[in-house]
């Protein structure tokens, strides 16, 4: 290799080489410059960034403590005037105050959207929604949301069924803020999937929320959509809502996997007189899959009336099932563990470990 | 009332210096933990109202050497964040004497410090 590079600059003349540290010197205090340059800037980003902070401290300051005797006023001084032209310090305000929105109650928090539309920094946030890049009207939505500001709903309305999947998690999400439950009328129109993480969101977000009626949710529980029955099968299980029963029981039909052991999941907890039954009534069209899940669920709200139907399926070609049904029998039949004793051949196999797996677990 | 507040979120300094001035209190601001241990070693305030979450040296650290020091006892009131009720725990541990949890009114902050006028009157 050295001798390469020896070979190399004893081929090239004097005046080539020259030129050639020459540019590399140029280069080097070029790169030096720049270097200067760079660090000088974000100096000076620094201290404006102190400067505003001092600024935006001063306004926001005067602002929580509004009361509805003084003047709602702020004192803005020439300097900050002439600050609030600037975009970038507009954006910095805009933060600044969901901090501190995030930070404070009562009150104060009244005052800070106040504030946020004294400065008519709504508009900015507005125009975040029309931008095309994705984070940054997530960002505007986010922003309108957290500084309440239901007087733009229709335009947040229109991005609920945005083709990018954070943005209209963020729409649905600032709707459900405004308007509660009343908000989720969303579902009648949106075309994309909810995800799972987002029905967690949403229904965390209604929490503290008693809807009215439950009218919308038998209307969703029929969408075209399957991710909305998944979610309004979830709202219906949240609510503990009995007047939409029969529709849940109709989405039995559906041919959606999913679907179907969420209506599983909302049946264990609200199950009706004839529940056990509907599901023996669908069970032999069913994957094994949901066969297993029927079964589970028979396991928590059936009674001794399906105990022959388990029996049944004591013989059926597939292991797990015949575990499920066996431990599905210990529950339900009033002699428990003994009566599978009696009826299994409790030392053949697979019976001999179905037996042991039911014994450990009812032992646990 | 002289009160330091140890706080790095210039906003909620500003905001609680404004709260506590408009109750008459003096009030003597810190950025950061570092801060207001210098604080500490020149002055002598009735009260301190700290941050817990701050650079440099953390509130925790501050109730400490509050505590730990001789002469006049002087109250401290915690600001944590919500879900930190391991930190709230050791902040009293060390002698904490009262902790508001983030969000938080003002209003309620100023009524709070109210409660110690009586005891620094007493000492």
């Amino acid at each position: 290799m050295q001798g390469l590079l020896f070979a190399f600059f004893l081929r090239i003349d004097s005046h080539r080489l020259m030129s050639m540290i020459y540019l590399c010197l140029i280069l080097l205090v070029l790169l030096s410059i720049s270097i200067v340059c760079f660090t000088m800037y974000k100096k000076r980003i620094e201290s404006n960034k102190k400067l505003w902070q001092q600024s935006i401290a001063q306004i926001i300051g005067q602002a929580i403590f509004f009361t509805d005797e003084e003047d709602d006023g702020v004192n803005i001084t020439y300097k900050i005037e002439m600050l609030l032209q600037r975009s970038g310090f507009r954006n910095y305000v805009i933060n600044e105050l969901i901090e501190a929105k995030k930070n404070l109650s009562g009150l104060s928090t009244l005052n800070l959207k106040k504030l946020y539309e004294i400065l008519e920094l709504d508009k900015d946030s507005c125009k975040k929604l029309n931008s095309i890049k994705w984070h940054i009207k997530a960002k505007g939505i986010q922003e309108l949301a957290i500084m309440e500001q239901v007087k733009h709903v229709k335009k947040i309305f229109k991005l609920t069924n945005n083709p990018n999947e954070l943005v209209r998690n963020e729409a649905q999400c600032a709707l459900v803020s405004f308007y509660g439950f009343s908000g989720l009328r969303f579902l009648n129109v949106i075309m994309y999937p909810i995800s799972q993480w987002q029905q967690i969101q949403l229904l965390n977000k209604l929490n503290d929320v008693i809807p009215n009626n439950f009218d919308a949710v038998k209307k969703w529980l029929q969408s075209a959509n399957e991710s909305v029955i998944i979610f309004a099968l979830k709202l219906a299980s949240f609510y503990n809502c009995n007047d939409v029963y029969n529709e849940v029981i109709n989405c039995l039909q559906n041919p959606c996997l999913r679907v179907k052991l969420n209506v599983l999941q909302y049946l264990k907890k609200m199950p009706q007189e004839d529940t056990a039954d509907q599901l023996i009534g669908n069970y032999s069209f069913e994957n094994k899959r949901y066969k297993l899940a029927i079964i589970d669920t028979l396991k928590e709200i059936g009674s001794e009336k399906q105990i022959s139907f388990l029996l049944k399926q004591l013989h059926h070609k597939d292991d797990d099932i015949k575990a499920a049904a066996a431990k599905c029998l210990s529950h339900l039949h009033p002699s428990g563990t003994a009566f599978l004793q009696t009826h299994l051949f409790a030392d053949e196999d697979p019976w001999k470990a179905i037996f042991l797996q039911i014994k450990n677990e009812r032992a646990a | 009332m002289t009160i330091l507040v140890a706080e790095d979120d210039m906003i909620m300094l500003k905001t609680i210096e404004l709260r506590l001035k408009k109750d008459g209190h003096t009030v003597i601001l810190s950025h950061d933990g570092r801060e207001a241990m210098k604080e500490l070693e020149t002055s002598s305030p009735d009260l301190i109202i700290t941050d817990i979450m701050m650079p440099f040296s953390s509130g925790l650290e501050i109730i400490g050497a509050v505590k730990k020091r001789a002469g006049k006892k002087i109250p401290v009131i915690v600001l944590s964040a919500m879900g930190q009720e391991n930190v709230v725990l050791e902040a009293f541990q060390l002698g904490a004497d009262d902790y508001i949890t983030k969000p938080f009114s003002p209003n309620e902050l100023s009524m709070r410090v109210k409660r110690y006028i009586p005891f620094v009157a007493e000492v």
